[in-house]
């Protein structure tokens, strides 16, 4: 019984091909200026019914750019990394309607403010009566965005109040309906916006919490772009492309926009589709390499002769298995561009998850490399075979079926761990599910397509397991 | 002429196993090396094999020593088969006879298959080609194990405790078979199974307690030990 695909070295090199590429993709040209934001604050920046990003802060972005003279670049990422990575450099600025605030001030410097808005705390219609204002959602649970800069205000003002955070504003609005949370804070525009858009009973209470100045955050270092910023934004204003910016977008809005509510199903197909093709090249790529990595790392487990090496791999590998994917996604994702790394999102996701899946198949090599009996070499030595032969002839093929079923587990959880490389702004089908959503207020079905999608893949692979451990059994060869 | 000298031999943990040995083995068709359980059979054997380093003596192969001797040589000249026999069992028993012809003596896959179908013809067990080793019984095993060490033509070939696993008819007909095989190879039979050797072996060593006892022809060691004594 051979393992065919295994053998096939001509996928393996396809991969290598098309990892190298995207890692070569990334070099940086010289007159783009890129931009992050979140892609998911309408009607700041969204995805439009074409599936394209739109927004006040994509329009804004736009004609600075203009005005720059340069190329326009967007990058959309989490708003809770969002200020990490412009300290990581791996953009220009933000221009993802951000507030100026003392404490951001520490780390980076703001342009002049573009609009000007304020938190607003929004209540259900139903509990019209009872809240008048916030004083009297003391002891209730508020919803906020995570990271804004309502949370910490109400976190420092009021503290009775039992502040939720949220990664966006389909998720608040969910929680809302569900009743999980009684009110929520955000900017006074942009609550108003939503609620129309997605046509839900909220209403807003009280007055304004404070005011805002949103402005575009850039490096201390980068004062020369600053100045240049500050020009564009002086010049827009003065010519009333600012105002027009802004009346696109909360003017006579609701007719048109109602539409968005619906997103054609062709975009939504093929966004779902072209995320979970790019899951599952993050995830094949990651499991080859990690597989391929995996055996050295298994050789020198199962040999505790290389002392010094042994206990490297052992720290590495205990030190991986034994901490959160998540963390370790963040700290290549952030940390990386600190030391004068600069990873794309896949590539620094492919990176870790080869890591990690090089971690756990080592183990299982380790095992299945154990037992296999020690005599089995030693025959192999009496008939002349070099150590290298006894390896790959002898004792390889015995252990890798031993460790097949086991590997198809760890193959199993690195598809369903790939989901967490949304959090780092790859494209993959979580995080275009959350776009759609976020455009069509349906969690429920586009979580579950997505769910579906990967139970497609895994469930074959489950099944192939079962029968190649069922079929070991039957030969009963390892322990002969 | 395969010498042992002054072997002595002790583990890291544990008694001295093998003292100070001499011994001369011919090319002699049949030689059986005998002694009771824990006599340091199987440590001479993996001595012999160059499985354990040599703390004091030598062992040489018409005067070259088989320590220093070239891997591929060394294997070439000498064969062995464990007690445990060891057969690979992802392979079957053909596969388990090409593997050292093709990766050792770099013979190309067909010609390689069809010499092990050859012997496999000429030991009387071509039946067993395509079977893995958990699909046949363990006199065919051990049959089996002899045809894949016997494929490298060694001069000599080792057999640690080859009816261990027999049944006293089986282990008859082993015998019978090792005769008709030892024209061109040396068999040295190490065992504890004196009836066995009997009618087979030529000469005989006796080990006792890590130290070589006696030597002689078989009728001789027969009659120092007595059949029943080390009938099993
Ligand atoms: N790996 C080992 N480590 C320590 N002591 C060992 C080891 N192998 C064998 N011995 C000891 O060396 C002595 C000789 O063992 P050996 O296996 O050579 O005996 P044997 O004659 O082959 O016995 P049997 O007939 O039971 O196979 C014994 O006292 C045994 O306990
Ligand atoms: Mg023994």
């Amino acid at each position: 019984m051979n393992i065919s695909f295994l053998k096939s070295k001509t996928i393996i090199l396809v991969v290598f091909f098309l990892v190298t590429a995207c890692f070569l993709v990334q070099a940086e040209e010289k007159d783009i200026f890129t931009v992050a934001l979140t892609g998911k604050y309408p009607p700041f920046s969204f995805y439009s019914q074409e599936g394209k990003l739109v927004g006040f802060d994509v329009d804004v972005a736009d004609k600075i750019a203009d005005y720059l003279d340069h190329e326009l670049k967007i990058v959309t990422t989490e708003w809770d990394g969002i200020l990490a990575g412009l300290l990581a450099k791996k953009y220009d600025a933000i221009v993802g309607s951000m507030a100026i605030t003392p404490q951001r001030k520490k780390s980076v410097d703001f342009s002049l403010p573009y609009y000007e808005s304020g938190a607003q705390l929004f209540i259900h219609k139903k509990d019209k009566g009872e809240f008048t204002n916030i004083k009297d959602l003391k002891g209730q649970s508020v919803g906020v965005g995570i990271g804004e800069t309502y949370q910490h205000y109400l976190e420092d003002n009021y503290p009775e109040i039992n502040v939720v955070t949220y990664k966006s504003t389909v998720d608040i609005f969910q929680d809302m309906l569900n009743r999980r949370i009684k009110g929520f804070v955000t900017d006074r525009l942009v609550g108003f916006y939503q609620i129309k858009k997605a046509d839900t009973p909220f209403m807003a209470t009280g007055r304004l919490l404070y005011r805002e100045r949103i402005a575009i955050p850039i490096l201390k270092e980068r004062k020369a772009l600053l100045a240049k910023i500050n020009n564009a934004l002086i010049a827009m204003k003065k010519k009333g492309e600012l105002t027009e910016i802004n009346k696109k977008w909360f003017g006579q809005e609701s007719k048109s926009n109602r539409k968005e509510k619906k997103m054609k199903t062709a975009i939504i197909a093929e966004k779902l589709l072209q995320g979970f093709g790019i899951t599952l090249f993050v995830a094949f790529s990651s499991i080859i390499m990690g597989f391929l990595l995996s055996i050295p790392f298994g050789v020198i487990l199962n040999k505790r002769k290389i002392y010094p090496l042994y206990l490297v791999v052992r720290t590495f590998n205990d030190f991986i298995r034994g901490t959160p994917l998540l963390i370790q996604l963040f700290f290549i994702y952030f940390g990386a561009p600190q030391v004068g790394i600069m990873l794309t999102p896949i590539s620094a996701a492919i990176f870790t998850l080869t890591v990690n899946a090089s971690a756990y198949m080592a183990e299982v090599i380790r095992s299945g490399l154990m037992s296999v009996d020690p005599g089995q070499k030693l025959a192999g030595k009496a008939l002349g075979l070099t150590n290298f032969s006894i390896f790959r002839f002898i004792v390889w093929p015995q252990a890798f079926r031993i460790a097949l079923p086991p590997l198809m587990n760890a193959v199993v959880a690195l598809m369903k761990d790939t989901a967490l490389i949304a959090m780092i702004s790859v494209g993959e089908v979580i995080r275009q599910a959350q776009s759609i959503i976020s455009v069509t207020y349906n969690p429920m079905k586009y979580y579950f397509i997505a769910a579906i999608m990967f139970f497609i893949v895994t469930f074959p692979l489950m099944k192939i397991a079962g029968r190649i451990e069922r079929k070991i059994k039957k030969k009963g060869f390892a322990n002969a | 002429m395969l010498k042992i000298k002054d072997l002595t031999y002790s583990y890291s943990q544990g008694a001295t196993a093998l003292i100070d040995i001499s011994m001369g083995l011919p090319r002699e068709h049949i030689l059986a090396i005998l002694g009771r359980s824990g006599s340091g059979k199987t440590t001479l054997l993996k001595c012999i094999g160059r499985f354990l380093t040599l703390q004091k003596g030598d062992i040489t192969l018409d005067g070259e020593s088989i320590y220093k001797m070239e891997r591929k040589k060394l294997r070439h000249l000498i064969g062995i088969v464990f007690q445990q026999l060891y057969l690979f069992p992802h392979l079957t028993i053909l596969e388990n006879m090409c593997l050292a012809p093709v990766k050792v003596l770099k013979r190309n896959e067909s010609s390689a298959k069809k010499e092990a179908k050859e012997m496999l013809n000429k030991l009387g067990i071509k039946n067993l080609a395509d079977r893995y080793p958990s699909q046949i019984s363990g006199g065919q095993a051990q049959r089996a194990a002899i045809a894949r060490a016997l494929i490298m033509k060694p001069q000599y070939l080792l057999l640690d405790e080859p009816t261990s696993a027999l049944d006293l008819n089986t282990s008859k007909e082993l015998g019978e078979w090792l005769l008709e095989l030892k024209a061109e190879t040396t068999f040295v039979v190490v065992t504890h199974d004196v009836l066995f050797t009997k009618n087979i072996a030529n000469s005989g060593f006796l080990l006792s307690e890590g130290k070589l006892k006696t030597k002689g022809n078989m009728k001789h060691i027969v009659d120092i030990l007595g059949l029943g004594d080390y009938q099993r």
